[in-house]
Order: C-alpha cells, then sequence, then structure tokens
C-alpha cells in the first residue's frame, strides 16, 4: 500500500529514482534467485538476458515501429530461447566450473554484440524521444510516477512468480535439486529439464527488466546493459538480502540501492573515492557479521544450502 | 546481533533520508547554481579530476575572485548582468556509467536546482544526461564529446562548443591532402585499430567513409577489446600490413600499451595519426613519450599555443597554481565551454531556463578571445558549434607541438618517424 | 604472457584448493603489488626485478592480514557469503588505490631489461621474455614447495581433507593463512614482473582477473601445476586468437576454449574436483 501512494508522497524525481532502481534490481535479483536462490545454480551470466530484453525492444521500435510492449514481449521470447540453447549444454556442470562458463558465455555475447554492425555495434542504440507521453511509446517525460507504477508491476510480477514456485511442486523439485541434485534425480526429479524451465523463468523475466531499462535511458549500448558487472551486482543484491528466501533480494535491493546512490551523493564529487571506500567497507563488514544475508536480521532462516 | 541490526537499519535510514530530502539549501535568488557532471572515478577518472580545477578557476572569475586580463573574462566578472549574484557549483560523479549519468542529471536539475549542466566527456554518459535535461527544459553545455550523433537528435536544449569527430577526421585527411603538396609524399593506405567503445566505433566509421572519399586505401580495420591484457597480435597484424599511416583510436589505457608493444617487437610506423583521447593525455605522454616519438594527433587545443596566445597562457598560470599541472586538452575544452555558458548567462540577465537558452542560441564570440584556435563560438540550429577548427599536433621530443595548419603550426612535421633500430 | 597469467592464476588456484574460497579481489591484490613496484622504481630507485622480493613479501603480508581479518570470519558462511565479501575488499582496495594515489596512469620507463629477440618470424619483447622465465621459475619454486617441504605437504594434507589434517595435528588455521600468505606473495611476483611492461592505474587488475578465473576453471581446481597448462594455453589463444581471427573477439576465442573444454571435461583438463 505504502508503495503505492510513494509517488505521492515524494514528487522529486529522485527519490522516485531510487525507487525505481530499487523495484528493478529488486525485480532482476528476484529472477536471479529463481535460478540461483532456488534451483542452486550460480548463473553469473544474467546481463545476457537483460542486454537481450533491452536490445530486441529497442530494435524493434526504432526499425520496425513496433510499440515497446510488443518488443517487450519479443525480448522475453528470445531470451527464454538463448536460455535453452546455451542452458542446455552449461547446466552439465557444476559449482564453480558452472558459474564462470556463465561468466564466459556474457563476456562472449558482449563481445558479438559489439562487433555486430548492423544493430549499431559498439555506438550502440538511440531511442529517439517522443512527444507527448504516450503509454504506446512507452515514454513519459512529465512524470516518473508511470515509470515508477511499472517497475512496480515488474518487481511484483517476479515476487508473484517465486511465490507461486515456492508453493507448487516445481518449487520442490527446484529446491530438491539445490541440495543434492544426485538424490533428486534419484528420485524421479528430471534435473536437466527443471533447471531449463528455472532458468527460462529467470531469463524471461530480466529481459522484461531489459526493455525496461531501454525505455527509461532512451540509449543502450553493449557497455551498459551486457556488462559483466551488472551481472554481478545483481547476485550481490541477492547475496545481500539472503538467497533462497522470498523477500530476500526485494531487501537487498531495498538496502544496496540507496547505499550506493546515497554514498555517491555526498561524496561522489570529490574525485577521491571516498564513497566507493564507504560502499566496500561496509560491504565487508555485512558478510561478515551477518554472512546468511540480511533476512537473518529478521529471523528468517536461510532457506538456501549453500551451492558447494 | 540486535543491536547491530538496529544500528544497520539506522544507517538505512538515514541514508534514505538523506537521498529524499532535498540535499543543499534551497537555490537564492541572488545564486546561479550550476551542475558540472563528469567521471570523477573509475577507469577514466582522470578526465574529471583534471577538469574541476579549471571549471573553479572559471567560477572564480565570474565571482570575482580571480582576474583574466583580457575583454571577454572582464565582461563576465562579478556577473553584472545578473547584478553581482554568486555561482555555486555542483559537482556530481557519473563513473562513465550511462544510468548515473541520467540520474545524477535528474538529481542535479531537480533537487539541486541547478540552473544548467555542464559535462559530460564520456559520448555515452553525454547522451543520457542531456535528454534528461530536454525533458525538464534545462540547458545542457557539453565542452568536449565528440560522438558525431549527440547533436543529429533534434534536441532543444543541447549545445555543444567542441568540434566533434567528423570535423577532427575530416582535418586528418586534409592534412594527408596538404602534406602531399608541401612534402611530395603520397598517404595511399591506411591501417585503422579502435576499441568497440561509442567513441571508438564511431571514429572507425566515419575514418573508413572520409578514407572512401579521400582516395585512401583502408588495409587494415582492427577493432579490439576495450582495456585488452596484451595487443601482441593486434600490433603483429599492423606490421604485417605496413600501411602508410597507422590511425589508433584509444583511450589511455590502450594508447600506453600500443605503444610500449609495437617497441618490443620492432613495429615502425612510418606516420602515426591518432584520434585525441588517450594519445594526448599527460599520462601518455609521461609513460610513452618518447617511444611515442612522432605520433601525430587531432586536436582542439595544444599546450604549446600557450605561447602564442596571451589568453591561454594567462589561464595556464592559474591552472598551474592550482593544480600542478600544465593546461592541456581536456581541461581546455571544459573552460571553454563553461564560459560560453556564463557568457549566455550573464547575456540573459536571468536564471530563467528559457532565456538562458536563447542567449545561447545567440551566442557569438570571437575567436581571439578564446584559448582555442577556434574562428569563434557560434551554433548552429542544432546546437553545435560551426566555428570550430582542428589543429594537427605531433610528439617532437617528448612534447606535442602543433604542425598544422602551416600557419599556426610550431614545428615542421617529422617524416617519416624514425625507425625503433635508429634512435636512442 | 600465458606464464604471467598462469603465476597470477596460481595465486587464486592456490587459494581455491585450500579452502574452496574464489577471491574477487584478485585482481587488486595484482593492482597493489603493481603500486608497489611502480613506488620501489619511483621512490627508491628500484627496478621492478630487484624489487620483486619486496612485492611478494608484502602481498603476503597483505594476504595474511586479509586471511585473519576477513576469510577466518566468513569461512564458514555459505560460498556467496565469502564471494561477496571478497568482492567489497575488492572495491575497499580500488578505491583506496584512488583515494592514496589519484587515477593517474603510471609506468616504469627504463626498466632495466628493454629490447627485443626474434624466435624466427615472430618478435617477443625482452621485458615479456624475462617475465616468463621469472614467471616459470615462480612456477617451479611453488611447485617444489608444495611437494617436497613438509610445511608445502601439510598444506596439501590440508586442502584434501582439513578435519582430517586436523586430527593429524596440523594446525589448519595457520595452514589457511599461509596459503593466504603464499597465493599472495604469488601474486605480488606477477605484479612486479607485469609492472615492467604494462601500465599501473586502480582499475588495471580487472581484466587480469578475469582471465585469471577462466585460466584456474580450465587447468582444474585445486590442482595447481594444472593452472600452468591452463595460462599456458590460454596464453596461446589469445596470441593466436588476435592474429587469425579479428583482435576484438581474441578474448571470445578464450572463453569459447574454456567452454569447450568443460563441456568435454566438466572438471576441466586435470581438476579433482
Amino acid at each position: 500500500m505504502g508503495a503505492l501512494a510513494f509517488p505521492a508522497v515524494f514528487t522529486l524525481p529522485f527519490p522516485r529514482h531510487v525507487m525505481i532502481m530499487i523495484f528493478l534490481y529488486g525485480a532482476l535479483a528476484t529472477a536471479w534467485n529463481i535460478i540461483a536462490g532456488y534451483c542452486g545454480q550460480i548463473a553469473l551470466g544474467q546481463a545476457v538476458f537483460f542486454g537481450i530484453g533491452a536490445y530486441t525492444s529497442s530494435l524493434l521500435y526504432t526499425r520496425v515501429g513496433l510499440t515497446p510492449w510488443a518488443g517487450m514481449i519479443g525480448g522475453v521470447i528470445l531470451a527464454v530461447l538463448v536460455s535453452q540453447v546455451v542452458g542446455y549444454p552449461v547446466f552439465r556442470l557444476r559449482g564453480h566450473y558452472f558459474a564462470i562458463a556463465t561468466i564466459a558465455v556474457g563476456e562472449i555475447v558482449q563481445a558479438l554484440i559489439i562487433n555486430w554492425d548492423a544493430i549499431g555495434g559498439g555506438r550502440g542504440v538511440f531511442l529517439p524521444i517522443k512527444r507527448p507521453d504516450s503509454f504506446l511509446n512507452f515514454q513519459f517525460h512529465t512524470s516518473k510516477a508511470y515509470y515508477y507504477y511499472i517497475a512496480l508491476g515488474l518487481l511484483l510480477l517476479a515476487l508473484g512468480i517465486t511465490r507461486w514456485i515456492e508453493g507448487s511442486r516445481r518449487g520442490y523439485y527446484f529446491r530438491a535439486i539445490r541440495e543434492d541434485q544426485d538424490a533428486a534425480a534419484a528420485l524421479g526429479v528430471n534435473v536437466a529439464r527443471e533447471k531449463l524451465r528455472a532458468l527460462a523463468i529467470s531469463a524471461g523475466l530480466t529481459a522484461m527488466g531489459g526493455s525496461f531499462w531501454a525505455q527509461y535511458l532512451l540509449f543502450i549500448d553493449p557497455e551498459s546493459v551486457f556488462p559483466l558487472s551488472l551481472s554481478i551486482l545483481i547476485c550481490l543484491v541477492a547475496v545481500l538480502g539472503g538467497v533462497g528466501t522470498l523477500w530476500g533480494p526485494l531487501l537487498g535491493a531495498a538496502v544496496l540501492v540507496p547505499l550506493q546512490e546515497g554514498t555517491r551523493v555526498m561524496l561522489g564529487g570529490t574525485g577521491k573515492a571516498i564513497d566507493l571506500l564507504i560502499y566496500g567497507a561496509l560491504i565487508i563488514v555485512i558478510s561478515v557479521a551477518q554472512p546468511g544475508g540480511l533476512m537473518g536480521l529478521f529471523g528468517v532462516s536461510r532457506g538456501a544450502g549453500s551451492a558447494r | 546481533m540486535h543491536r547491530f541490526a538496529t544500528s544497520l537499519l539506522a544507517v538505512f535510514l538515514v541514508f534514505a533520508i538523506v537521498a529524499a530530502a532535498p540535499s543543499g539549501a534551497v537555490a537564492q535568488s541572488k545564486e546561479i547554481v550550476i551542475g558540472v557532471l563528469y567521471p570523477m572515478t573509475g577507469p577514466t577518472a582522470q578526465a574529471g579530476v583534471d577538469n574541476k580545477p579549471v571549471i573553479e578557476i572559471g567560477t572564480d572569475i565570474a565571482n570575482g575572485v580571480t582576474d583574466l586580463p583580457f575583454p571577454f573574462y572582464q565582461k563576465l566578472k562579478g556577473m553584472p548582468g545578473l547584478k553581482g549574484a554568486k555561482i555555486r557549483l555542483v559537482f556530481a560523479d557519473h563513473q562513465g556509467k550511462p544510468e548515473l549519468g541520467q540520474a545524477e542529471a535528474e538529481r542535479l536539475i531537480t533537487q539541486e536546482k541547478v540552473h544548467a549542466i555542464v559535462g559530460c566527456w564520456h559520448s555515452g554518459v553525454t547522451a543520457t544526461a542531456s535528454q534528461v535535461a530536454e525533458r525538464h527544459g534545462i540547458p545542457f553545455l557539453n565542452p568536449e564529446s565528440s560522438s558525431p550523433g549527440l547533436h543529429r537528435r533534434g534536441l532543444k536544449w543541447f549545445f555543444r562548443t567542441s568540434p566533434h569527430d567528423e570535423h577532427f577526421t575530416q582535418a586528418m585527411f586534409d592534412f594527408f591532402r596538404d602534406f602531399e603538396k608541401k612534402r611530395g609524399v603520397k598517404i595511399k593506405t591506411a591501417g585503422l585499430t579502435y576499441d568497440g567503445t561509442l567513441f571508438g566505433a564511431d571514429s572507425g566509421k566515419i575514418m573508413k567513409e572520409l578514407a572512401k572519399k579521400s582516395g585512401v586505401d583502408v588495409t587494415l580495420d582492427l577493432q579490439y577489446k576495450l582495456q585488452s591484457t596484451s595487443l601482441q597480435s593486434e600490433v603483429q597484424r599492423l606490421k604485417a600490413a605496413n600501411p602508410d599511416v597507422w590511425m589508433p583510436t584509444s583511450y589511455q589505457t590502450d594508447a600506453i600499451l600500443f605503444v610500449r608493444t609495437a617497441k618490443e617487437l620492432d613495429y615502425n610506423a612510418k606516420m602515426v595519426m591518432a584520434q585525441d583521447a588517450g594519445h594526448i593525455s599527460p599520462d601518455f605522454v609521461q609513460a610513452v613519450g618518447r617511444d611515442a616519438e612522432g605520433t601525430m594527433s587531432r586536436a582542439p587545443f595544444n599546450t604549446d599555443l600557450i605561447d602564442k596566445r596571451p589568453v591561454a597562457k594567462a589561464l595556464n598560470a592559474l591552472y598551474t597554481k592550482k593544480h600542478g599541472k600544465e593546461l592541456y586538452d581536456f581541461p581546455a575544452r571544459s573552460f571553454t565551454g563553461y564560459m560560453t555558458l556564463l557568457d549566455a548567462i550573464n547575456r540573459a540577465g536571468s536564471t530563467d531556463p528559457e532565456q538562458i537558452r536563447q542567449a545561447l542560441v545567440a551566442t557569438n564570440i570571437p575567436g581571439d578571445q578564446l584559448i582555442m584556435t577556434w574562428d569563434g563560438i557560434k551554433f548552429d540550429e542544432n546546437g553545435q558549434n560551426t566555428h570550430v577548427k582542428a589543429i594537427i599536433i605531433q610528439l617532437q621530443g617528448g612534447k606535442f607541438y602543433t604542425v598544422w595548419p602551416w600557419d599556426s603550426a610550431t614545428r615542421d612535421v617529422i617524416y617519416p618517424i624514425p625507425a625503433w633500430k635508429d634512435r636512442k | 604472457m600465458g606464464f604471467v597469467y598462469a603465476l597470477i592464476a596460481a595465486g587464486l588456484s592456490l587459494i581455491f584448493g585450500l579452502m574452496e574460497i574464489v577471491n574477487f579481489a584478485h585482481g587488486e591484490f595484482l593492482m597493489v603489488a603493481m603500486y608497489v613496484a611502480f613506488f620501489a622504481w619511483a621512490l627508491l630507485k628500484l627496478d621492478p626485478l630487484v624489487s620483486l622480493p619486496l612485492a611478494a613479501l608484502l602481498l603476503g603480508t597483505l594476504g595474511f592480514t586479509v586471511y585473519h581479518g576477513i576469510i577466518r570470519r566468513v569461512l564458514d558462511g555459505p560460498m556467496l557469503a565469502q564471494i561477496f565479501a571478497t568482492f567489497g575488499l575488492a572495491v575497499l582496495l580500488r578505491s583506496a588505490a584512488q583515494f592514496l594515489f589519484g587515477v593517474d596512469f603510471r609506468t616504469v620507463s627504463q626498466p632495466l631489461l628493454a629490447g627485443r629477440v626474434a624466435l624466427g618470424p615472430v618478435f617477443i619483447g625482452v621485458p615479456q621474455l624475462a617475465a616468463s622465465v621469472a614467471a616459470l621459475a615462480a612456477f617451479v619454486g611453488l611447485f617444489l614447495f608444495l611437494s617436497r617441504s613438509e610445511t608445502g605437504l601439510a598444506l596439501q594434507a590440508t586442502a584434501q581433507d582439513r578435519h582430517a589434517a586436523a586430527l593429524m595435528g596440523i594446525d589448519t588455521q595457520r595452514m589457511f593463512a599461509l596459503g593466504w600468505a603464499i597465493g599472495s606473495a604469488c601474486v605480488g611476483v606477477a605484479g612486479g614482473l607485469l609492472a615492467m611492461f604494462f601500465y599501473i592505474f586502480p582499475d588495471v587488475g580487472t581484466p587480469f582477473a578475469l582471465l585469471a578465473y577462466v585460466t584456474v576453471a580450465l587447468g582444474g581446481f585445486g590442482n595447481v601445476p594444472a593452472t600452468l597448462a591452463g595460462g599456458v594455453l590460454v596464453g596461446l589463444v589469445e596470441a593466436f586468437g588476435g592474429l587469425y581471427l579479428t583482435p576484438a573477439l581474441k578474448y571470445s576465442a578464450v572463453f569459447a576454449l574454456y567452454l569447450g573444454v568443460v563441456l568435454w571435461r566438466p572438471q576441466g583438463l586435470f581438476g579433482r574436483f
């Protein structure tokens, strides 16, 4: 309820921007939580799906004139397809080999996009500014409230899907795979298929985030939507809050995003990197004091086992 | 643990409140607030860190604290158009990331209540930050980004004082033409190396187009990865192709590594024509200045012009005193853009965005008042300065000298660059 | 470059083998080592080659401190918390470097070694060659230490089964700290060598760290000698990929190699996990 009323209380764009970023990273981290927290597969290539979402909707809009909403669905479809093609072989790997393989895939995809001249290569894609605001064009210049509600919707969708998975038979399969993949297989869980499904859901949600990002910024390039740092940030947000819990990733975003923005706003202009100094130190303190994620503070026991 | 949890929540709350509350005082009527948005951390932080002092000098001039005894700057002293209103700067850091550029521009406009924004060095960040300014109807002055696409977006509030890559690259090919006339050496083949960023890819594209137009054959077209850990294979390819001119586009990191690798692998380029950026930064010169002997670059400004231009000399003295470094291209362009903005605000006689915008449109600064060698500053309908002029500079004995156009030149062109074995 | 990659990766591999922690601040350790070499050169007029022991010693101390200050406290936590802690350390070190040293790019000019030698049609810079030889020597030294000395064997025993090792009277805490010290010292040496021909700035470590992770995984986690093979392979693929493919895709070739190898052998080339 409070979230819905927020734009009415805070009318300035910057707090709204911070809230939008919390929702977006919350949604992305929640999506990652499905594959990593519940299914136990530490995937560090989420930026691939994010970038696919951003590029698909943007290119369909600039080249074909298709509304970004349809482009978003196109991005989801493409991301899911890619996730299955890539996931099929890579899911044979375990532990760190899997994690590094996902990094490798992410880096290869980014390099290919940079070198793909037909879609702009390193120059990226500029989205034309369309006035007046229109829901169809997915551009709102007079007020950020629209973006706010769309991001909130995305977050609620991600949380809703997670909630549904938690309670369904599929959720038990996922957790069984996380705890012991071999035992799960012995009990008749089709491990390969379940992992692919988890990744598909995660990829689709991440791609939606990418399309939203493209419409929010109106400029994308491979450095900003396909970077490894994004994949890692998504992971950090979720880990901070607590993986394998429904609310953990959102809590992580609610702490990390304002922390990042706050330190930068207060100390970022000095050129001395004091903001990042504090940020890094706080991350260490949190991980030492609360290794299970901040959800531990609320007495929620971690659902996640370690992915050893 | 509970105490820890409580304190953590308290920290979070403080941040939440600080982020939500409009920081800084509410703008007073007697104050002109200008947002300055540069990379202050991250791989390209040097640009922001070196530009900050020059912006502060410009502010001191307008606030009457510092004196730059030339008519154009005297006119701005104390901002008489606004009856002595004081300028307050708000610096913000975008770390070279487009999304932070957008967020910070938004914060500057809506919370710091800036009347105009200067920035952002990176073309990609300028792209997103200027869109925010456009949305809010706040003048955005870009002193240095060189991606040609930026002023073709139909923005009303975007102004760029610097030349862009098409101007610059055209100057290179003009130079080749003039060079042939003067020294009888025809440049027939070119080898291009550029990174995968917006800057690199744009530069590569334009160079290819202009080469085609000028009848220069591109025999090697290499895109490489930003911040490579090794450039050995790239240099070996150059060596094998051995073009008449090697035309690199690089940021500092790769520019330094390219030169070191070329030395190790004994690649002797006859002529090197670089696209500014990394190749002219002081770090590059300090790190590999001797080894990069003969490297040419396009530039809008060069330090040796300081002696030729009294304005530049005076500013350089101020800059060196404040920052301990010589004035070079980045701060020179930043200063020029910033003073253009102050001039417009002064003429507007108001901090009203629309009036500042109209004053910017009417800008007409004569060339002799600038530290640049430009013909002046005058914007076209897209906000691009049309009176720009690029120069070609060359590293000679560890320092850059202007070598073209011939009438501004302080040194002759060294050609061909001596081979590694002939140097000491 | 392959040997240098291997040496950077060796430290990572050692630490991982010992306690299954991936140090995400590894690239930043390398950066610190390069700054040590730079300041030794700039202030004490010591060539990076001469200051190698200094770099190794200081980095070893750093590793030791980090272990006791941070890692020991998250050792029993989940893997993700460990990643998180070392990531925070990476941000901290990087920004500390900017805070202390500024953002200027630094290089060691006029190193002791310069010039180049021709190996058939291929030229190799002397500093690179020296770096390769020194990296190889450091590697052999590390290997001998691990396989011959009593402490080295104790380290390996701890790596294989820390509880059994503890029962045998090995002080595992000491071993872990020692592992961090030695692993970091390896990076110290690599950083010193790299400083001979590479530029230095706060963000310099990141691309190397990424290659180091791939190198370790390629050879196989927990197998230090295999890391050498991984490093050489990465170096070769990088060089030839850049020569015969487009350079923009040379790292893609390295990553593709990794994917190819692990899909064929899911434990890397010689891995035991």
